[in-house]
């Protein structure tokens, strides 16, 4: 039994490795009909019999079996790939669809600033599929190709090794991808509803199209030219998504652990009634009350000849000014033109005080000239 | 004269007229042929055939679990396929009788 198990694994073996030419799904349909079949042979087979006298060689089944079913036989293929120059048509379909997956990349990061530049790989894809277009679903030529044969090489990893394990495992989340490709369309199609309607539609319109796409990719080479580049788009907007997320968390977190300092560019306040007269003896305070003090501590200047000048709270404006030469303090009106609608142009002419008699009146106080 | 010539031609039609009634898997299809008469049928063409009828979009397939070995994958006839089926047929029975006719002078 064990013998015939081996002989079972050698002769599929054999058989792939005679198909393995031919699209890999395919491949795989027709293996899981060739592995019913020999699994029910085996067990008609008598104690002399094996499946190789039953059915030929793989080689041979193979050839009979692709005669049958129109796959081209396998020894044309290098022939075909020799011979071709390295500029060919399916090469150039192939390198644009690879050139406009990648640039819908980086245009998926900018969709959602400029849907415009989506039109450029658009462009490119629908140039690279109308060189294809006409060779059919299965896409021979470009199967063919060199680079498509070690990128299919290095897609399928010998049987067992981890690489093949992680690949297999990632082929089978491909519907779920499928569903969150059409997510991230959707969610980017939303954010540019309000701003760009063209854009908007463009991008609902693929995202409705890529739940279809990805099934029918599978069969039909074609579609590869919209599933591929849906796939980048909806990374390019997931990209995009996570920028602008980061960028507004980044933000917000700076905003709270940093306080930014409360900038003094004043050094004195100076408040003007109506008729534009300066108004002293001003004190002010915030909504909860406290006072709003003078950026500058104020120390009370000595009156000549009046000893220290009683405190000044200091939210009273004007703030006096002091004199250092003469000890003097006195009230200095703005050297620019008081923002008022009078015509009057508050001088800075400084006046030495005389009346220090009240204490709650300030030392000085001028009124600009009329 | 070698029969195997002959079928290549009418294995088609044969496939599609061995599911016209009943879904079949590879094997299952092989063998209904074998039953009707086309003992020379090779297993490899017969499968063939159902995978180029398949991608000609004449039959669909369906996998039904097996508990011993592997699962089975039946093919089943559909529109597409019963339409060139009927007309396959025709083809069939024209060419037929005209090759009767031509047969009957050689034999007078």
């Amino acid at each position: 039994m064990n013998t015939q198990a081996l002989g079972v694994e050698h002769y599929l073996a054999g058989m792939r490795a005679a198909l393995d030419d031919l699209p890999a799904n395919e491949v795989a349909e027709i293996m899981e009909d060739v592995e019913a079949h020999v699994a029910e042979l085996t067990t008609e087979l008598g104690e002399d019999e094996t499946l190789e006298r039953r059915l030929g060689s793989p080689e041979q089944y193979a050839r009979e079996l692709r005669q049958a079913a129109g796959y081209p036989p396998k020894t044309e293929r290098l022939p075909v790939t020799t011979k071709q120059s390295w500029l060919s048509r399916p090469r150039a379909a192939a390198w644009g669809l690879v050139v406009a997956t990648g640039v819908t990349l980086l245009a998926g990061a900018a969709a959602l600033r400029e849907p415009a530049v989506l039109l450029l790989p658009g462009v490119i894809l629908v140039l690279s599929l109308a060189l294809v277009h006409d060779r059919g679903p299965v896409q021979q030529e470009i199967m063919n190709l060199p680079e498509t044969h070690r990128l299919k090489k290095w897609l399928t990893p010998e049987e067992g090794t981890p690489a093949e394990r992680a690949i297999t495992y990632l082929k089978s989340l491909q519907p779920a991808w499928w569903l969150v490709r059409a997510g991230l369309l959707g969610l980017g199609a939303v954010l540019l509803a309000g701003r760009d309607i063209l854009g908007f539609l463009a991008i609902a319109a693929i995202a409705v199209v890529s739940v279809f796409a990805g099934p029918r990719a599978k069969v039909d080479r074609r579609w590869l030219w919209f599933s591929l580049p849906a796939s980048a788009l909806a990374v390019g907007l997931l990209f995009q998504v996570i920028d602008v997320t980061a960028g507004q968390l980044g933000y917000n977190a700076s905003r709270s652990s940093y306080q930014p300092p409360i900038v003094e560019s004043y050094e004195n306040i100076y408040a003007y009634d109506e008729n534009g007269k300066l108004l002293t003896n001003v004190l002010l305070y915030d909504q909860d009350g406290s006072p709003i003090n003078a950026p500058r501590s104020y120390n009370g200047c000595n009156m000549p000849g009046n000893g220290p000048e009683p405190v000044i709270p200091a939210n009273r404006y004007p703030r006096p000014q002091v004199d250092y030469e003469n000890g003097v303090c006195y009230t200095v009106t703005p050297s620019v033109t008081a923002p008022s609608s009078t015509s009057s142009t508050p001088s800075s002419v400084p006046a030495s005080s005389g009346s220090t008699t009240s204490s709650s009146v300030p030392p000085t106080s001028v009124s600009p000239s009329k | 004269m070698d029969t195997s010539q002959l079928l290549k031609g009418v294995l088609d039609l044969a496939v599609l007229a061995v599911l016209r009634k009943d879904d079949g898997y590879g094997y299952d299809v092989v063998r209904r042929l074998r039953a009707g008469g086309l003992d020379e049928v090779g297993d490899a063409s017969v499968y063939g055939t159902l995978r180029r009828l398949y991608n000609a979009g004449m039959l669909t397939s369906y996998v039904v679990p097996s508990e011993e070995g592997p699962h089975r994958k039946y093919y089943s006839i559909n529109e597409t396929g019963r339409a060139r089926l009927a007309e396959s047929r025709e083809t069939w029975r024209s060419f037929a009788s005209t090759l009767d006719g031509l047969l009957e002078e050689v034999a007078a």
